[in-house]
């Protein structure tokens, strides 16, 4: 790298940016002119609307009652305690139509008398849907508890006791140990971060699309590529631009909220706050400074990594919007209670910061955590930028039309036939089929058992197939649709088998490390089970995850990476993403292997087919081993309790040579058609 | 300067169906082996229809994109082989229809922005660019933005960068692509002032009568490969034809017969 080009490019790309009006708007109006207007505005806002409330006068009636004048009386005593106001209701016919009034909106509330274990017994009616109708009911209720109080004070005087002694054997109060800044440190570490981290995100997300996307589709992006420049050297230039674009929009944000909270602290309108000593905040107000540095450039190499795949300004926009929303998720972190700074949050990108940022308001400095915080966010921005560096000299991203696309929001005439999936389409259909699974799928079990079951992997099936239909995928390529070999299917069952051997193995061996994974979800299913027939169970549990799930995993998941990865990558990543899919830890670790393997199979003999069966006879095999435990065991007792030493070796043995087995064959057969 | 390539080939991946009906991802060779030299006092036009690899050709040549076989190197006045690619990108101006500027900057900011990037010092760079601006009477508007100038203005700006560095090869891809005549004649008239110059010129375009005025020497290329390379009169002479466009044709088609019966042959 040359610093003296990288600077040139910086000089250019700040020059290209600082002259956009839009940068111009979000970097400094937004943070200038909108806080102070928020602030303002909701103060005003809460402001009038607490006066409107107290000083409004309510419309109340009373119903049923023994002695209506005494409980005006009443009502009129004690309403000045509360500063409330009242007028109330006497129907002028001298009959109680209250409901008719309330419901027409004519008084906002009244109280019903009644007569319950020989004592007064009040209702208060109001109408729930209505702000002044319960404020009103709100302060009836208030009038009532005094009321109440002193009746029973007078209750007590009457037995010839003394009322404050009797009702409060005992007294109590609050006395708050932390000091006036702590206070104030506490409600500003709750805010400051969000806002921080929204901040510097909408500064480096403009800049960052403009300088991607924006080249590519000015087409200034191989003007660029004709001058005497590295990647990396260009890569970081842009980097460099965003990052201070976004830690100026950072530090504006933060002259302008500390502007406010001066303006706020000065004019009293905190209360208990005022008489806080500023400078105790100056540490922790440099430590910000630090944190707002570090996560500018952090923001701006996740911005760019975003963005580069995009060809054009909108596409970038879509891209972005995740990380929008994770950063924002991610920044509210610090207003979660449950959330503490310890080693492992700390390495948590957006999550780390937001909480450094709480900790520290409140006074709470640890060095290594500081480091630690500041040192990752360093760290994962390092990386960022030499992985775009990478990826930016990738020609596809530059000249080819991108596989990262989203075809959905193309129109369907537009699109040639035999398509294949690009990333977008498949993190899109994916991200769906979660949705069915976390949501659909749990509550289509609760309500129809087993039968939701079927229900959610029909949809599985049917939301790929919408879409790859909608897309025009070219079918029988991408979901693998061709005939299988017998050969084929007799090496996929020995493979299998012997995969299933050593799962069973590794998950004796994870259980036995962490005792607290199996006792995960496995009891859901089987008390559906339980009652349930038997081919309703097959039909559920086996035949109908072997097709559908297939078909999304090893059809369109895996027929997209093939584009995409090289053969292994996509074998790998597709038996990741299909043992994650079962949003279990200890399922994860079973299932990777077993889902690798599938891939494999289906990548060697482009044959869904083949995987289908062997899913089958997978899921048939546990439902059987889960249905036939008790006869098993009393047949074969060597199955139960703990494996010894040779059962483990007799398993692993078995497993590896029908493992073996069945590949050698499935390579064996392939080489000899090829010869022929 | 002279430039050398040899063996140059690029592919990308399509999908094919196989004749038992399985599909698969093949190489599919948009540059498919192909020599090019490029001489001093010359300009050299490569022509041929849409989609037979001119393009990425060129790209290759100016070193925009990785070649995936074989090699550019360029060897310059004195004889020195330079095959560094950064080096090689000092050497080249390089134009095409996709080279766009920058709408938010000044010409002369460009100008000077590109000059750090070649490391030249101030001094050296405020002259050429001063000198570039007198060349292609650009004093009218050369500290606008160039959002702000009109096409002509633009397309003239858009050469002035590829002057800065005085390179001594020159790479055009379709230069002149949808510009009115006074433009494209400025275009035109650049380039041959350049070759006259002793640089050494390469250029694309669809133009045929531009190209029988301009080259000294064209190579057709279809399908990725070069079908024909010769000066255009010996090239209407072989073909018996009396303008290069129907030369075109003839050789194209030729071209397209041949690969067909070496499809059949396969």
């Amino acid at each position: 790298m040359r610093k003296k080009v990288i600077f040139s490019l910086y000089k250019k790309e700040m020059l290209d940016i600082l002259r956009d009006k839009k940068t111009i708007l979000m970097m400094i109006v937004i943070p200038l002119i909108l806080y102070p207007l928020i602030f303002a505005g909701s103060m005003f806002l809460a402001s009038s609307m607490l006066k409107a409330s107290t000083s409004k006068s309510y419309m109340i009636g009373f119903e049923n009652l023994a002695d209506e004048q005494a409980m005006v009386d009443a009502f009129n005593r004690f309403k000045d305690e509360h500063d409330y106001s009242f007028i109330y209701y006497r129907p002028e016919s001298g009959k109680d139509d209250e409901e008719e009034q309330l419901k027409q909106g004519n008084i906002d509330a009244y109280l019903i008398e009644s007569v319950s274990d020989n004592k007064p017994y009040y209702e208060i009616a109001y109408l729930a849907s209505e702000t002044d109708s319960q404020t009103a009911s709100g302060m009836i209720k208030d009038i009532l508890q005094d009321i109440q109080k002193d009746a029973t004070k007078e209750k007590i005087k009457e037995l010839g006791l003394e009322p404050e002694a009797v009702l409060k054997p005992i007294d109590y109060t609050y006395r708050d140990l932390s000091s006036k800044e702590e206070n104030a440190g506490y409600v500003v570490g709750m805010i400051v971060p969000f806002l921080l981290i929204t901040s510097i995100l909408m500064g480096a997300l403009y800049p960052a699309i403009d300088a991607t996307a924006g080249e590519k589709e000015r087409g200034t992006l191989e003007t660029l590529l004709t001058l005497p420049v590295k990647n990396l050297e260009l890569i970081v230039a842009k980097f460099m631009a965003t990052s201070t674009v976004a830690v100026g929009a950072a530090f504006l944000n933060l002259i302008s909220m500390a502007l406010m909270g001066f303006y706020m602290v000065s004019a009293g309108n905190m209360g208990s706050s005022s008489g806080i000593d500023l400078a105790s905040f100056i540490p922790a107000l440099i430590v910000t400074l630090l944190c707002v540095f570090t996560f500018a450039m952090f923001a701006s190499a996740v911005c760019l990594s975003a963005c580069i795949f995009a060809r054009s300004f909108k596409e970038a926009q879509n891209f972005t919007t995740p990380v929008m929303l994770v950063f924002m998720v991610g920044g509210m972190a610090g207003m979660l209670p449950q959330l503490s700074l310890d080693p492992v949050t700390a390495m948590i990108p957006v999550v780390n910061i937001a909480m450094l940022i709480t900790e520290i308001f409140k006074f709470h400095f640890e060095l290594s955590q500081i480091a630690v915080v500041l040192l990752s966010n360093l760290a994962y921005t390092a990386v960022a930028v030499v992985i775009m560096g990478r990826l930016f000299s990738s020609e596809n991203i530059l000249f080819g039309d991108a596989t990262v696309s989203l075809r959905l929001l193309e129109n369907r005439s537009h699109m040639k036939e035999k398509q294949i999936p690009g990333m977008g389409d498949l993190v899109l259909v994916f991200a769906a089929l979660i949705i069915i699974v976390l949501f659909g799928g749990g509550l289509l079990v609760l309500r129809f058992g087993l039968w939701g079951l079927v229900a959610e992997q029909l949809l599985i099936f049917a939301v790929t197939a919408a879409y790859a239909w909608y897309i025009k995928t070219d079918m029988k390529v991408v979901f693998h649709l061709h005939r299988p070999r017998i050969t084929a299917m007799i090496a996929g069952i020995l493979a299998w088998a012997g995969m299933y051997l050593l799962v069973q193995l590794l998950a004796n061996l994870v259980v036995g490390l962490f005792p607290d994974l199996s006792q995960e979800n496995a009891q859901v299913l089987t008390s559906l089970w339980e009652d349930s027939p038997m081919w309703l169970m097959v039909l559920s549990s086996a035949l109908m995850p072997a097709v559908c799930e297939e078909f999304a995993f090893r059809g369109f998941m895996l027929g997209s990476f093939e584009f995409k990865f090289k053969p292994a990558v996509a074998v790998i990543l597709t038996g990741l993403f299909f043992a994650a899919f079962h949003m279990s830890l200890l399922q994860f670790i079973t299932i990777a292997p077993l889902g690798i393997l599938l891939s494999y199979i289906v990548w060697k003999e482009r044959s869904i087919f083949i995987t289908m069966l062997l899913h089958f006879l997978n899921n048939l095999t546990s439902l059987l081993l889960e249905q036939y435990q008790e006869e098993l065991t009393k047949k074969l007792p060597f199955l139960e309790g703990e494996l010894d030493v040779t059962g483990v070796l007799i398993f692993l043995f078995a497993g590896v040579v029908l493992l073996g087995a069945g590949l050698l064959l499935m390579h064996a057969k392939k080489k000899e058609s090829v010869a022929a | 300067m002279r430039i050398e390539a040899r063996a140059l080939c690029k592919s990308f991946t399509r999908l094919v169906n196989d004749k038992d009906k399985k599909s698969r991802k093949e190489e599919f060779f948009a540059v498919d082996h192909v020599d090019i030299d490029a001489h001093e006092g010359e300009i050299l036009g490569v022509l041929g229809p849409n989609g037979a690899g001119k393009t990425t050709l060129l790209r290759m040549l100016g070193n925009l994109l990785e070649p995936g076989e074989g090699f550019v190197h360029i060897i310059d006045d004195k004889g020195e082989r330079i095959t560094d690619p950064i080096r090689i990108k000092s050497c080249i101006g390089y134009l095409s229809g996709n080279t766009r500027l920058y709408g938010r900057l000044s010409a002369r900011e460009m100008m000077r922005t590109i000059s750090e990037i070649y490391g030249m010092d101030e001094e050296s760079a405020a002259a050429r660019i001063d000198q570039i601006v007198e060349v292609l009477k650009m004093q009218d508007f050369v500290d606008n933005r160039i959002e702000r100038l009109s096409t002509g203005q633009t397309q003239r700006a858009n050469i002035a960068r590829c002057l800065v560095h005085s390179p001594g090869i020159y790479i055009f891809d379709e230069p002149t692509l949808g510009l009115d005549i006074l433009s494209s004649e400025s275009i035109v008239n650049f380039m041959k002032s350049e070759k006259d110059a002793g640089r050494t010129v390469l250029y694309s375009t669809h133009y045929m009568e531009e190209a029988q005025y301009l080259c000294d020497r064209v190579i057709m290329m279809y399908k990725g490969r070069i079908i024909a390379n010769a000066s255009p009169d010996e090239l209407m002479e072989q073909t018996k034809t009396d303008n290069l466009r129907e030369t075109f044709r003839a050789i194209i088609d030729s071209g397209a017969k041949s690969a067909e019966s070496e499809g059949e042959d396969a």
